[in-house]
């Protein structure tokens, strides 16, 4: 994992949180994991294709899940629903994407896939040979954490 | 989900599963999936981005994991290890990429993500607003079920992104 791929992500999520969310986010300690993670209770995963390729994670309890998206539909969601669960996944799907076109403006052209949430707490998500930074971003509504898998791709070099 | 998806996969899955391991699998009932996939105990997710854009699962009981991959490398294996694990998710990325050929030989230009794995069962997986369509294929030792939710890209959508949000005042 190349540090150099994190400033895109961690300035997404608050640039995006901030405008879509009306949250201040502040960045924690980094950590660098090689073993698989125990899952979050709510786990959004997109991947990357492209110049940089790898797995984006943003783990996140339910209440945090739901505090988000309350703030993001401007109405209260008491439980995880489709449309809460859709509305997490979009945010993961909007900050993936502005973190791209800051990696292209870097120099690095991917692509997204669609998101996937996983929601459960018993597995354990293993990224395989991509060590992870992780980054905990802390709102007042909760923490998202956010894990990184990603490389250089060696097809597209 | 987009059915003519489907066949690369299915033939992917059981080419490869029968080159790496001579595992001859057959192929059971097509479902469209409505609910949430709950995990077995092992998962491989890999994204697809291009002009099929989704997600591809292969789930898989450990008692097979260990089946396919014993066979893959010419050794019983009998525990979970990384080794294992890692074998499953080669297995996923070859039958993934097989069928990203099969994909482009009927003009659909895709790539494919590195896989993720999951191990353990029991949490629910969405796929969101692509509905998901599962196949199992199976010969009388081992079972993999094919999970897809590809659909056409809709290129043009993605990247335009109004982070302003509607200027309409918002009751919180």
């Amino acid at each position: 994992m190349n540090v150099k791929f994190l400033n895109p992500f961690t300035e997404a999520v608050q640039m995006v949180l901030e405008a879509e969310c009306s949250l201040s986010v502040q960045r924690g300690p980094l950590t660098m994991q090689k073993s698989s993670m125990t899952a979050e209770e709510v786990t959004v995963l997109i991947n990357l294709v492209g110049q940089v390729e790898g797995t984006v994670l943003y783990g996140m309890n339910v209440q945090t899940a739901l505090n988000l998206v309350s703030r993001v539909m401007g109405q209260e969601f008491p439980e995880l629903n489709d449309l809460a669960r859709s509305g997490v996944a979009e945010l993961g799907n909007v900050i993936t994407g502005q973190a791209t076109i800051k990696l292209s403006q870097a120099g690095y052209e991917s692509q997204i896939s669609p998101p996937t949430m996983i929601e459960g707490k018993d597995v354990e998500i293993s990224t395989l040979d991509f060590q992870r930074i992780v980054v905990p971003m802390t709102t007042e509504t909760g923490d998202i954490i956010v894990h990184l898998g990603l490389r250089e791709s060696r097809a597209a070099v | 989900m987009n059915v003519k998806f489907l066949n690369p996969f299915i033939e992917a899955t059981y080419e490869i599963i029968k080159r790496e391991t001579s595992y001859e699998m057959q192929r059971g009932q097509l479902d469209l999936e409505t609910d949430p996939y709950l995990t077995d105990d092992l998962t491989v997710i890999i994204s697809l981005v291009g002009a099929v854009e989704g997600n591809v699962m292969y789930s898989m009981s450990k008692q097979t994991a260990l089946g396919l991959v014993s066979r893959m490398m010419g050794q019983s294996m009998d525990v979970m290890d990384p080794k294992v694990q890692s074998g499953i998710a080669e297995l996923g990325n070859v039958i993934t990429g097989r069928a990203g050929i099969k994909l482009a030989q009927r003009g659909y230009e895709t790539n494919i993500s590195p896989p993720t794995l999951l191990v353990g069962n029991g949490a629910a997986i969405y796929t969101l607003d692509i509905s998901r369509v599962a196949v199992p294929l199976f010969s009388n030792d081992i079972a993999v079920k094919i999970h897809l939710a590809l659909r056409a890209s809709i290129r043009g959508d993605t990247g335009t992104l109004d982070l302003e949000g509607p200027s309409v005042p918002r009751q919180l």
